[in-house]
């Protein structure tokens, strides 16, 4: 997992930490993670007045294009810990996200989301819902008329 | 921390941080899990300036964020991605509040047609999940959705996303 972990923060400039607060809230900040190889965690130089408690945590990479396409993320779970002045993020399972395991993902994701959808409405005795086509395809045209227009 | 939404126009957002949740193209929203891990991933985010408060949706086929809101509604909104946003050095902004995503799945999109506009101006290619029959048939689930409405306790944002320096803050009337 650590090595996958490191490739993939490498494609991005900086990372979302998420922890909790003295309230319990989740609370997130972006950060540059720097990979301590042998320990296996990521320092995080944080704000001194940061209010993150030690704890459970997790911290995401993602990106889109100027479209909001072409979309790549993953998620890293674990936990922070403090150590004197410096925060370290202890990763323990690594979740890929949109675009990083190609196409088998995307067919694997797609399998497991006819799956889970059936299922949602299976546990509440619910039909499959018919979907209103002709309205959706009347945003997609309007905002196509629109980007025409240059607006 | 009062349950009560903010009236209209009570909640004062300095124009900086009112462009980022109108233009930023989405934010990192986290759940808490059952382990109480904070769950993050990228989502869009619809700010309504009227009621105060955020619009978001996601499909059944992935209802795990209304899973954990339904069992600890302490969520969060990260604005710092300003990728596509058209804003120069814009803050990065952080709202943390308590969401409701209750048990009905919607598909109509009746009331909410000026969204799902902006949504196909600001992403074109997500136009392909509904282009022809088998693109339908393959992504139905997609358009089956569970609301979320995140009710805002605390926002606060850096300007020009230095998260080195002490964030400034907005006062959300009614909170404690």
């Amino acid at each position: 997992m650590w090595v996958k972990l490191v490739r993939e923060l490498g494609r991005y400039d900086s990372a979302v930490l998420t922890g909790l607060d003295a309230a319990g809230y989740p609370y997130s900040v972006r950060c540059q993670p720097d990979p301590d190889a042998a320990s296996q965690t990521l320092r995080v130089r944080l704000a001194a007045e940061t209010p993150l408690q030690p704890g459970p945590a997790s911290l995401l990479c993602h990106r889109h294009d100027e479209v909001l396409w072409n979309q790549r993320s993953f998620l890293a779970r674990g936990r922070l810990v403090r150590q004197g002045d410096a925060w370290m993020f202890q990763p323990t399972q690594l979740v890929p996200g949109i675009g990083v395991e190609g196409v088998k993902g995307l067919v694997r994701f797609v399998i497991t989301a006819r799956r889970n959808a059936r299922r949602y409405l299976a546990a509440r005795h619910l039909p499959r819902p018919r979907i209103p086509w002709a309205d959706i395809n009347a945003a997609k045209a309007a905002a196509r008329a629109r980007r025409a227009g240059g607006q | 921390m009062s349950a009560a939404s903010p009236a209209p126009s009570d909640l004062a957002l300095p124009p900086e941080v009112a462009a980022v949740f109108r233009e930023f193209r989405t934010c990192e929203f986290s759940t808490l899990a059952r382990d109480g891990t904070p769950i993050t991933w990228p989502t869009l985010a619809f700010w309504e300036p009227a009621p105060g408060r955020f619009l978001l949706s996601t499909s059944i086929a992935l209802a795990q964020k209304a899973f954990n809101i339904r069992r600890n509604p302490r969520v969060a909104l990260l604005f710092s991605n300003p990728t596509a946003s058209g804003l120069a050095r814009p803050p990065a902004v952080l709202v943390q509040g308590d969401a409701t995503a209750p048990d009905e799945v919607l598909t109509s999109v009746r009331g909410f047609e000026d969204k799902l506009q902006l949504v196909f101006e600001r992403q074109p290619a997500s136009g392909m999940y509904s282009s022809n029959r088998v693109m339908r048939w393959l992504f139905d689930w997609y358009y089956m959705r569970l609301g979320i409405v995140i009710t805002p306790r605390r926002i606060r944002w850096w300007p020009e996303g230095d998260f080195l320096a002490a964030p400034r803050e907005v006062e959300v009337p009614g909170v404690g």
